[in-house]
């Protein structure tokens, strides 16, 4: 049984203004700690205490910068908490960005082997679905070529492909609804969905309200890193399209 | 900022499979479609050194042959340190894009660098104790001290690295700082000249350098033929540890806080 638990969950960053602080603004602010610094504080997640119990299909909703996928990041364990803390039960699978660490000297089957291997799938794994990804993505012809002689559609299809092969526990998805001709949008669209009904937990960063109703049994509004709504679809959604109105 | 020991060991097993893809990334990435391949590791520091004992025999006057094994006994720890340490300022910062979208432990990023460079330095030996038969040197079981040598150079070397990769995230001159400070601690190593040559001042300096048992470790079998002393394998065991220590700590102090300035 998966579950995730957040309590007081803030994220702080730091925004440097021109550059990184040097050694000796390091040292000098060592010894002059009044002295104004050369980055200023932002909280990306403020104070955010929530719970998802496995079955539950949750979207996160909100403006452009309220925070979404930053909390997205901090569940998946890359960025550390400033505050407060998180507990996740369960194999969680990082499906933030496609293609994220593909090499474009290696050739397909090669960054499925590395790629997949930054995905947590161990050796056997991906003996057994690397014929399966190849089909999926159409790729038969070039998974022996460098993947920088692939066009843009293709590497997203093997990204794709490769990510979505093996079931998570927990599923964490930001944004990443294939691109691709009409046919592969298709197919794709019926392999996440397959993929989400075997997880435990799915967590959604999604702009497409459309999407997020179909999809989810929960949804989370936030602003400006704070948590302004949660509840049901029907509940929830309606105040983020007012937010964006008002 | 508080670290757990068995938490950092279970997530670097876990990763271990990422460690190893990492690795030979680096090894057959280097050479894809040079005609040589991955012979130019072996071929590369072989006329390198070759070219630095053919001009400095002539400069100080030595015999060739003893020269150039004196000088690729020093050369191979050098080598091997010098790399890992000035590609492993930039061994975080180019994996920028994989830290900020997928969750790893980051040790695997300079540990990687480390080893692969380790298996290249590993050959380019073999190919010079080959050349040093070659040439009529002396070969004896007092190479079987070799492997331990190598260990103990590779502790040294990636606890240092662990610190620099951090470092580096968080003051980005270092990068620039470091190749400078090897070239001068090139000079400070006695790799082209002997200890002994050394007199005053610059000798103190000189048994300061923390490199110096290392280079030593290798310098007694390969040149000497005889096991290095008890007091150079001491000082290397106990370099080697501390520095490996206070570079995890370091780095395990700081990693959480990595992401944020990349």
């Amino acid at each position: 049984m998966s579950s995730i638990q957040v309590e007081n969950l803030s994220v702080k960053f730091h925004i440097y203004h021109d550059r990184s602080p040097s050694l000796k603004d390091y040292f000098a602010g060592l010894f002059k700690p009044k002295k104004s610094s050369a980055c200023s504080e932002f909280w990306a997640v403020k104070d955010v205490s929530l719970e998802i119990q496995s079955g539950e299909r949750v979207g996160i909703v909100g403006h452009n910068g309220a925070g979404k996928s930053t909390l997205l990041k901090a569940l998946c364990g890359i960025y550390e908490p400033s505050e407060g803390r998180i507990h996740v039960e369960g194999r969680v699978a990082p499906l933030l960005e496609i293609g994220a660490g593909f090499h474009p000297e290696f050739t397909g089957r090669e960054n499925i082997y590395l790629n997949g291997a930054i995905l947590g799938y161990t050796n056997e794994q991906l003996r057994e679905i690397e014929s399966e990804v190849i089909a999926f993505a159409e790729l038969e012809e070039f998974i022996d070529t460098p993947v920088k002689y692939y066009s843009s559609g293709m590497y997203m299809r093997l990204g794709f492909s490769l990510a979505t092969a093996v079931r998570p526990e927990i599923l964490m998805l930001d944004e990443i609804f294939a691109g691709g001709d009409a046919a592969f949008v298709e197919k794709a669209k019926i392999r996440i969905q397959n993929l989400i009904a075997g997880s435990d937990i799915m967590i959604t960063v999604s702009h497409d309200m459309g999407l997020v109703s179909t999809l989810c049994t929960r949804v989370i509004l936030l602003k400006h890193g704070e948590i302004v709504g949660d509840g049901a679809p029907q509940n929830v959604i309606p105040l983020y399209l007012q937010n964006c109105n008002g | 900022m508080k670290f757990n020991l068995r938490k950092f060991v279970a997530e670097l097993y876990g990763a271990r499979n990422v460690l190893l893809q990492l690795i030979s990334q680096q090894l057959i990435l280097r050479y894809r479609r040079t005609i040589l391949g991955y012979l130019w590791t072996l071929i590369n520091p072989l006329l390198m050194m070759s070219i630095m004992a053919a001009v400095f025999s002539v400069l100080f006057n030595a015999d060739l042959k003893t020269f150039t094994i004196f000088l690729f006994a020093g050369m191979i720890p050098w080598n091997f340190f010098s790399s890992v340490v000035t590609q492993s300022s930039t061994s975080l910062i180019n994996n920028e894009g994989l830290i900020k979208k997928i969750y790893l432990p980051k040790i695997i990023f300079p540990l990687s660098l480390a080893s692969a460079l380790l298996i290249d330095s590993m050959l380019s030996f073999l190919v010079l104790l080959v050349m040093i038969v070659a040439i009529g040197g002396s070969v004896s079981w007092v190479l079987m001290f070799i492997p331990v040598a190598y260990t103990m150079l590779f502790f040294f070397s990636v606890g240092i690295s662990l610190m620099i990769s951090v470092a580096t995230v968080f003051f980005r001159d270092l990068q620039h700082i470091i190749v400078i400070a090897m070239q001068g601690l090139f000079f400070l190593t006695p790799i082209l000249y002997k200890r002994d040559a050394l007199a005053g001042l610059v000798a103190g300096l000189v048994g300061l350098n923390p490199v110096l048992p290392f280079i030593e470790l290798f310098r007694y079998p390969l040149y000497l033929a005889v096991l290095p002393s008890s007091s150079v394998v001491i000082s290397a065991i106990l370099i080697s540890l501390s520095t490996m220590g206070i570079g995890l700590f370091v780095f395990l102090r700081c990693e959480k806080r990595i992401v944020f300035r990349l």
